[in-house]
Formats: C-alpha cells, sequence, structure tokens
C-alpha cells in the first residue's frame, strides 16, 4: 500500500466518520457497529445493513480499515461475525478529520468569545 | 414472528441474492444475518415505515453495487486495451472506416434519390405519372375529385428566349422554363415570394399573357429588382407581363431539370411553339406530364389502378379498338413519387441501392471481419489469464461479461469514429465542387437510419465476437490451460481450419472482391474517359440555333435553315458546316427500332437493337470530316420530301443512310444500298452508308444507326436543345466569330447559344465519368487500406503469439530462414485460399451487376479478362499479408531464445 495522503478523504463522509470512530478503540463486526453508532446518536443515526456493508467494503478498498483475523476472547467471540479494525492510514485519516473538526470548533468559539466582548 | 416482519424478511434475503457474484461472495451472508439480526427491533422501534426502509436501503444499494462493478469493468478493459494498443487500433480504424464510407456513401445516395422538393407542401401526396399524357385525358383525371386533391399539367424542359424590356443588354436569352396548367402552384402548394402565382384567371383566351419567374431567374437576370412584377419581359419576342416571382429554391416540379420561368399552356403558339396544331384538343398527343395530388385516403396503388381503368376507356373511345390494343399492349399506367427531387421508377429503385449496397456491404464486412479476427487473437492470448482467473474463484458470468466489456469498448470507439468520419466525409461531399451545377442545394447529411444500422451492426459484431471467444476460453478446463500457457494453445489452434484461418481467409477474399469489382469497374470507366471517336474532332465546332423561339414563324425558320447551310459553306474559313436535330454523339437514350426490310421482292422484319437514331442535313458527314463509305449524302431533295401527312397511310419514301452495323444487321449478306425499308409505317430507301461510330460518348459500343434527313417539319419545330449547327472549321476559334457575323448579318436577333467545341463537349461528358471513376476508386483503396491493417493486425499478432516456438525452434538449432519460411508458407495457405475464393466472388458479383446495369455491364465485360488487374490485385494482397507475416517473423528470430521462453 503506497504512502496516501489522508487529506483526500477530507471532509469525512458521515457514515466513515461513524465506523471509523467505532473501530478507533476496538476491533467490531457489522452488528456491533450498528448498535455503537445507534447508542452513541440516541437513536438518531442507524446505519441500515446494505448501507452498512457497502460502506465497509468501500473502507476496506480505501485502505482505511481490514478484516481482522483476531478474535476477541472465547466467550465474547461470535464465530459466525466478521470483524474489523483500522488501518494505520484509516488512524491518520479519522485523525485528520478530528483535526478539522476542532478546528472548526475552535474558530467558532472565537467567535463566541468575540460576541461576548 | 409477525407476518409483515416475515414478508419483509423473506423479501429482504432475496433482495440480498441479487448482489453481484463478488460482493455477495464477501458480504452476502453477513448482510442477511444482520437484516436478520435486527429485523425484530426495528420493527419495536420504528414499525412498518422500519421495514421499508429496511428493504429500500438494499434496493438502492444493490444496483449501485452492480454499476461500481461495471466501472470497475471498463477500467479494467480500458487498461488492457492501452497494454496492447496496437490490436485495438487495428479494429477501431478499420470499423471507423468501415462505417464512415459505408454510411456516407449510402447517404448521399438517399440524399439524392428521396430528397423533397422544396418549398412543396406535403410532398408526399404529390404523385407523377410516369409517361407523358395527352391533355384531354389528363382532363378527364383531373376532374376524379374522390381520388386527386388537384392535378396539373406541364410541359418540361421548355426553352424559351427571354429579353427584359429596358435592360441594358437588351439581347435574348435562352432558358429553360414549364408550361403548366395554372393549377401548378396550387396544386404543389408553393406560395409567391413576390407578387401571384398564376390563377384559372390567366386562362381566359385573349388576356394579355403572363408569366411567373422563379427565384433564381430574378436575382440572376433581374438584378433583384423590387419592381419586377408587373414588368414586361419579351419571350419568344412576344410581350409578357411577370406577375410574381416563385419562392426561394423553388425550380419547377422536377429540379433535376430546372424551370426557369412558368407561363400558362393556354398561350398562343407563337409564344410556345409547343403547342402548335391544337395540341392541347388532340387526344392522341401524348405531351404533357401530369402531376396529381392524393386525395386524403387514397393510395398510390388505388390511384394508379384507377388511372389504368380510365385509360383504357378512354384509349376505347379515342382509337378504333384494334389500334388501342396494339397501341396499349403491354402498357399501363404507372405512378411516380412526385414531390422528390428525382423521380425514379420503384424497380429502380433497388438496382440504384443494390450496387452501392453491395459495395458498402463488403466493406463493412471487411471491417467486421478485422474486428472479429482481433477479438478472436486477444481471446485466445489471455487463455491462461482468464484460467487462474477462474482458478481463484472468479466467476464465469464476471469474466464474460469482462470480456463483452472490452470487446463493447473497441465497438463503441470504432462507431464513434465512424461517426466523425461520416460527419467529416458528408461535409466534404457537400462542399466538394462539382462539375456541372447542381439545380438545387445538395446539402448531404448523414442518414440516420443508415447510421444506426451501421452502429448496431458494430455492437453485434462486438457482442458475437467477442462472447463466442469469451464463452470458449470460461468454459476450458483450467488445468490445460495453466500448465501450457497460452503459446500452446496458440500452436495447436493455428494449424487447425478454426475461426480464426477462416476469418483470414475470409478477410483476402472479400478485400479481393472489392479490389476486382471496384477495379473493373474504374477500368471501364476510364477507358471510357479515353475517347477515341476515330475522327478528327478538333476542328469540330457545335452551336444551337433556334429561330422559332427569337420569334420566327415555322415557315420563316425553315426557310432561313434552308439557304443558312450554304451560306456558311461559302465561307473560306470553313470546310463544312451542317444541321441535325441533336449534336453528334448525344444519343444516351438507344431504342429498340422494328425495321421492316423489302429485298428481292420479299419482307424480313428485323429488330435492330439499341439502335440510335439521329435527323441530319445536307452535307453532314462531309461536315463531320468522314463522309459517306458508299451511296451518297443527303439532298435539298431529300430534305424537301414530306413526311406521311396522315397516320396509318405510307406517303413517299424517304432517304436514309445507315452505318455499317445497321446494314449488316438488316441485310445479313446482301447490299443495303439502294433497298426499301420501312420504319414506323414510313418507306425508306437507303441511299448511303456510313462509317461505324460509337453511339455515345458514354460508350465505347457501336450500335446501329440510321439516320434520316432532317425535313422543314423539324426544322420549323425544333427539339428542346434547338438546331444543332455543326461546323468544320479550317481556322480555329476565328472561325466560331466569322459565323457569328453571318448569322447576324442574316439577322441580329438570331441567339446562338451553347457555343462549343467538340472538343469540349467530350471533355464536359468525361468529367462525369472522371467523377464515377474517383468514387469507385477511392472505394478500392478503402478496401486495400482495411485489407492490409486487417491482415497486418491478425497475421502479426498470431506470429508474435508463436515466440515461444519459435524460440524453442531456434534454440534446437533452427535456421532463421527456416522459422520464416514456416511461418510465411503458413500464411501463404491462407492467402492462396482466399484469393481463390475472392476470385470466384468476384466474378460471381460482377455476373449480378452487369445482368442490373448496362453501363456497368459493358465496364464489366470488357475488363473481366483485364490481365493487370486480374493478376495485380491478388498479388497486391498476397505482398502486403506477406509483409505483415515477414516483419514480426523476423523480430521473433531475432530475439533471444532463451529470452522468450522465459516471457511465459
Amino acid at each position: 500500500m503506497p504512502k496516501q495522503d489522508p487529506s483526500i478523504h477530507l471532509p469525512l463522509k458521515t457514515n466513515w466518520f461513524h465506523i471509523l470512530l467505532c473501530l478507533a478503540d476496538q476491533e467490531q463486526h457489522g452488528y456491533g457497529i450498528m448498535q455503537e453508532v445507534l447508542e452513541r446518536t440516541n437513536d438518531k443515526v442507524r446505519l441500515w445493513p446494505a448501507t452498512l456493508y457497502g460502506t465497509l467494503k468501500r473502507l476496506i478498498e480505501e485502505g482505511l480499515i481490514e478484516e481482522s483475523d483476531e478474535r476477541p476472547a472465547a466467550q465474547l467471540d461470535d464465530a459466525r461475525r466478521r470483524y474489523y479494525r483500522m488501518t494505520k492510514f484509516g488512524r491518520r485519516v479519522l485523525d485528520a478529520e478530528s483535526e478539522r473538526l476542532q478546528e472548526l470548533v475552535r474558530i467558532l468559539q472565537v467567535k463566541r468569545g468575540a460576541e461576548a466582548f | 414472528m409477525n407476518p409483515f416482519v416475515r414478508i419483509s424478511l423473506a423479501t429482504y434475503r432475496r433482495l440480498a441474492y441479487a448482489y453481484p457474484q463478488e460482493f455477495q461472495m464477501v458480504y452476502g451472508t453477513d448482510v442477511i444475518r444482520l437484516g436478520e439480526d435486527a429485523i425484530e427491533e426495528i420493527w419495536r422501534r420504528y414499525g412498518f415505515i422500519g421495514l421499508l426502509r429496511l428493504i429500500a436501503d438494499l434496493a438502492i444499494r444493490v444496483p449501485l453495487a452492480h454499476l461500481a462493478e461495471l466501472r470497475q469493468d471498463i477500467g479494467y478493459a480500458l487498461r488492457t486495451l492501452i497494454k496492447s494498443p496496437g490490436l485495438a487500433l487495428a479494429g477501431i480504424v478499420s470499423l471507423g472506416l468501415g462505417i464512415g464510407v459505408s454510411t456516407t456513401a449510402f447517404s448521399e445516395l438517399r440524399a439524392l434519390i428521396f430528397k423533397e422538393m422544396p418549398a412543396a407542401q406535403d410532398p408526399k401526396a404529390l404523385v407523377a405519372i410516369e409517361s407523358p399524357v395527352s391533355y384531354p385525358y389528363f382532363e378527364h383525371f383531373r376532374d376524379q375529385r374522390q381520388l386527386f386533391a388537384g392535378a396539373t399539367a406541364y410541359m418540361a424542359m421548355v426553352p424559351f428566349s427571354i429579353a427584359l424590356e429596358g435592360a441594358v443588354n437588351a439581347k435574348s436569352e435562352r432558358i429553360f422554363g414549364h408550361l403548366v396548367s395554372t393549377e401548378y402552384f396550387q396544386v404543389l402548394g408553393v406560395n409567391p415570394a413576390r407578387g401571384r402565382l398564376l390563377s384559372p384567371e390567366d386562362d381566359k383566351p385573349g388576356g394579355p399573357p403572363v408569366a411567373v419567374v422563379s427565384d433564381r431567374f430574378w436575382r440572376t437576370r433581374m438584378e433583384a429588382d423590387p419592381r419586377a412584377v408587373g414588368r414586361t419581359v419579351k419571350i419568344n419576342g412576344q410581350a409578357v407581363t411577370v406577375v410574381g416571382v416563385g419562392p426561394k429554391d423553388f425550380l419547377g416540379v422536377w429540379p433535376i431539370m430546372p424551370a426557369d420561368i412558368f407561363v400558362p399552356l393556354t398561350v398562343r403558339e407563337r409564344l410556345a411553339p409547343e403547342l402548335a396544331d391544337g395540341i392541347l384538343q388532340q387526344r392522341d398527343a401524348r405531351s404533357f406530364r401530369a402531376l396529381l395530388r392524393l386525395a386524403p385516403g387514397v393510395t398510390m396503388a388505388n390511384a394508379e389502378a384507377a388511372l389504368e381503368t380510365m385509360t383504357r376507356n378512354l384509349d376505347r373511345e379515342t382509337f378504333n379498338a384494334e389500334y388501342a390494343e396494339k397501341n396499349r399492349a403491354g402498357h399501363s399506367v404507372r405512378l411516380l413519387p412526385g414531390g422528390v427531387v428525382m423521380p425514379m421508377k420503384r424497380e429502380d429503385l433497388p438496382m440504384m441501392l443494390g450496387f452501392s449496397g453491395l459495395l458498402m456491404g463488403l466493406i463493412l464486412l471487411i471491417a467486421c471481419t478485422n474486428l472479429a479476427n482481433m477479438l478472436l487473437a486477444r481471446a485466445a492470448n489471455r487463455r491462461k489469464e482468464i484460467a487462474i482467473r477462474l482458478a481463484v474463484g472468479a466467476s464465469r458470468f464476471r469474466l464474460v461479461r469482462q470480456l463483452l466489456t472490452e470487446s463493447l469498448i473497441i465497438a463503441a470507439a470504432g462507431g464513434a469514429a465512424g461517426l466523425l468520419l461520416t460527419y467529416w466525409l458528408t461535409n466534404a461531399a457537400s462542399s466538394m465542387k462539382l462539375p456541372v451545377e447542381l439545380p438545387f442545394q445538395f446539402d448531404i447529411r448523414p442518414d440516420g437510419s443508415v447510421l444506426i444500422f451501421t452502429i448496431l451492426l458494430s455492437a453485434i459484431v462486438g457482442v458475437a465476437f467477442g462472447l463466442a471467444p469469451a464463452l470458449a476460453a470460461t468454459r476450458a478446463d483450467v488445468a490445460p490451460s495453466l500448465k501450457d500457457g497460452a503459446g500452446s494453445q496458440q500452436l495447436r489452434a493455428y494449424r487447425k481450419f478454426g475461426m480464426r484461418n477462416l476469418l483470414v481467409v475470409w478477410q483476402v477474399a472479400g478485400s479481393l472482391m472489392l479490389l476486382l469489382v471496384t477495379g473493373f469497374v474504374v477500368l471501364g470507366f476510364s477507358k471510357s474517359t479515353t475517347i477515341n471517336l476515330g475522327l478528327d474532332t478538333k476542328p469540330l465546332y457545335l452551336m444551337g440555333l433556334d429561330p422559332v423561339r427569337d420569334g420566327y414563324s415555322p415557315d420563316q425558320a425553315a426557310a432561313l435553315f434552308e439557304k443558312l447551310p450554304d451560306r456558311l459553306r461559302s465561307l473560306s474559313a470553313l470546310r463544312g458546316a451542317a444541321l441535325s436535330d441533336s449534336p453528334p454523339f448525344n444519343n444516351i437514350n438507344s431504342s429498340n427500332m422494328q425495321i421492316v426490310g423489302i429485298g428481292d421482292g420479299q419482307e424480313s422484319s428485323t429488330m435492330l437493337k439499341g439502335s440510335t437514331r439521329q435527323s441530319v442535313g445536307t452535307g453532314y458527314f462531309a461536315a463531320l470530316g468522314i463522309g459517306v463509305l458508299r451511296g451518297r449524302e443527303f439532298n435539298e431533295h431529300d430534305i424537301q420530301t414530306n413526311v406521311r401527312m396522315t397516320p396509318g397511310s405510307p406517303a413517299k419514301a424517304m432517304s436514309m443512310i445507315v452505318n455499317q452495323t445497321a446494314a449488316r444487321d438488316l441485310f445479313r449478306s446482301g447490299d443495303a444500298l439502294g433497298r426499301r425499308v420501312t420504319a414506323k409505317d414510313q418507306s425508306y430507301e437507303i441511299v448511303g452508308i456510313v462509317r461505324d461510330m460509337q453511339a455515345s460518348l458514354f460508350t465505347n459500343a457501336v450500335a446501329p444507326a440510321i439516320y434520316v434527313p432532317l425535313t422543314r417539319r423539324s426544322l420549323a419545330r425544333p427539339s428542346t436543345s434547338g438546331i444543332t449547327l455543326l461546323v468544320n472549321a479550317a481556322a480555329g476559334p476565328d472561325a466560331v466569330d466569322a459565323v457569328r457575323r453571318e448569322i447576324a448579318s442574316i439577322d441580329p436577333n438570331l441567339n446562338l447559344f451553347r457555343v462549343r467545341s467538340m472538343n469540349d463537349q467530350i471533355a464536359e461528358t468525361v468529367s462525369y465519368l472522371r467523377i464515377a471513376v474517383s468514387i469507385y476508386a477511392a472505394m478500392g483503396i478503402f478496401a486495400l487500406v482495411l485489407a492490409s491493417v486487417g491482415l497486418a493486425g491478425v497475421t502479426a499478432y498470431s506470429v508474435a503469439q508463436r515466440r515461444k516456438e519459435i524460440g524453442i525452434r531456434m534454440a534446437l538449432g533452427a535456421k532463421k530462414s527456416q522459422v520464416l519460411g514456416l511461418v510465411l508458407r503458413e500464411g501463404s495457405a491462407l492467402v492462396a485460399v482466399g484469393t481463390v475464393l475472392g476470385f470466384a466472388g468476384a466474378f460471381a458479383i460482377s455476373r449480378v451487376l452487369s445482368s442490373m446495369l448496362n453501363q456497368l455491364a459493358e465496364a464489366m465485360n470488357t475488363n473481366v479478362g483485364n490481365v493487370a488487374l486480374i493478376v495485380g490485385a491478388p498479388i497486391l494482397l498476397a505482398a502486403l499479408a506477406m509483409l505483415a507475416c515477414y516483419f514480426p517473423a523476423r523480430r521473433s528470430t531475432k530475439i533471444d531464445p532463451l529470452q522468450a521462453l522465459r516471457e511465459e
């Protein structure tokens, strides 16, 4: 995989962002991702199955995530399920996106601050 | 489980199976499982809407996945095509050329045949009666209101001598117009640009004569005079008022023979000698063309049948029964489309389209063969790649689709190239300057239906020849392909009489056919362009005279012509001068003439096939410079002999001169001189025999020719081309001036038109032939280009495929010459078979074409035995094929055998 510039994926598509966010700290399977996104957004964002797998496929093609061959602890493992994890490039993209968002938030705060005066 | 949930889940599963196979292999079960896991919860949370969204999500994603895969296919196909650009280019170039050339040629032809008359309304409802009718018959037809919404009779190509009153150069000019019944413009639905068109009022006898002029006449002759309407012009010496100007581009019913002035049929005969002898009342004077507008709902076939019945009834009334039967035998009324620029007989259409269709079809076939060859070659080369992909689990469908995508891309690129070429060629053709001025705007546009046909054809070829090898390749047992690689498959296939070899053979055969057929035609026509009349044409000059149009009465005209030749012969600049009813070598239309010869007391009837007939004055053959072989020329007495006065009653015998062929045909062994013959109820005595000359400038053939005296009657009423004055000038062009002066001294108002030398006349005729020759030559060259592209592409490719074999042979000690010999030997076997088939095809085609077109028949027959062509064409093709084999073969022998082997 050649070194790629993370910024080509910015701003990150919403679905991509949510999936990367789910995989930021752990490996996860499709159902898990769907549940986590649902919980995190208070049921506002649901990744419907076909959309979810379509997006996962795209993310794999773009080298942002990959299928995991490590399985979690036996009692937690659902053998039927395929697990996904973030690649190094995926992490760089996620970082770049969060920096971009932070920057936007910072600008907003500065503006708000200016208003306060 | 809730029934809604159950049904939704079933739908969901079914939809999930519609994913493209690759996606399904990886994610199919996951997508289904996720749906199964989540569906209960979705139902609880969102109810019915949730189920709908679940399914809608899938329904949108499935086609998107397919599209993504298609995009991949196209990308992959483009990359592989770019990797071997030579072959792809060969396919695209040949397809583009084939489509471009054939579409252009066909569009051109259709533009000519189906072009509708400008300015007319609803030209599709207009029909024309094929042969002329008499005016009383026409009046009868016109009154059939239930059949015809309108009808008009006209005489076309009527010459008028026109002088504009008050114009600077008041000298009259000779232009062509139509004598029309006053319904003419109304039937056509033409509106005037200025003034008015003709109306029934204009038919009233005694009123001032009126005329309508064309837009072209108004612009070029009247300098677009805004007060043109109401102006008086002198037509044939008579004052006529211009009442209107026709619409732009309108040049009458038959724009091929354009009309610049429209004069009512009811004018006095001094204005139009064509109308003399009360021709409008004569029921047997078939001198008028009838144009009819079909009433709504009436078909051409209905009208034709009705006209036929009417004509039979009228014939019965007009003639006695026996004469009517004899007269009508084999005749029937036939209608032609009337609203087109070039009315054509229905039976002529397939012939017109057939010949070019055949050539175009050959070109297209060769182009498609090129493409097919290329696709087959590619597929064979990729067996190994396909085997690998099959082995690692790619679906057969996917692979076939991949290969199909590639062939369709080539077909599409070829189609696009063809489209561009068509547009370019048609543009070029439209702006090409023709040596003859066409009376109408002849703009060729690519013909939509032809274009669609050719592009569809290329798509079909792309699919068919992409599919066959794709299926074959993917059916292949994976193991041997993987083990042996592409090379060995190639090796085995090469020796078999396989699809590819068949195609190479066809390619050679098809190209040779095209080359030979176009070659025959080109040679035939170019032989005609080197005209050798067998006489000295240099001192000959031709000019037209038509004193009747210059205001002469028929008697005055006849008197003028009686003294004119003698006066001209007295000029020292001339060696001879003579009159005739048509220019020499102008008999384009020949006919079969029934002639009864009377000799030794017994009659024998002979049909003179394709004979020509010309009326000539005294001293004609002397003026031509050939004289008569035996007997004598016509004298004053012959000219003054009266023709038969009433039909059916033979009068005094007239004199006749025949050429050697006619003499031989009529009186096989005996001497023709002094014999009596009868033609069309008129008896003649043969007084002279002249040398054979070719019948017209268009053919080299000699036909039987008969010459009859140019009588007072024909002098008084000349044909559309007037009376031709032939002079043999000793002093070159100066002599023409002498003739002009002499004629001006007789009457300064006499209009001398179309003054040209015989050589000019020949050059003009030849220029038509030159166009034909260059078109066919161009097609021959296209055939050659296509054939070389195809042959080079395929042979080069198959030789390149054998690099491994060549490498092994070289490694085992084969000499370069042996390897080259091997490759060339196999190539030449294919070329030889193709050549034989090509010859057979070419001769078959030339037979078929000869039976369709006389002109072609002559060209073909005289050249089927042409050694240069018959030997040259195949040698040229074979040489090309051999070159195409040789170069890649030599390159293969140059490489290191080890390297060739390692490549696998």
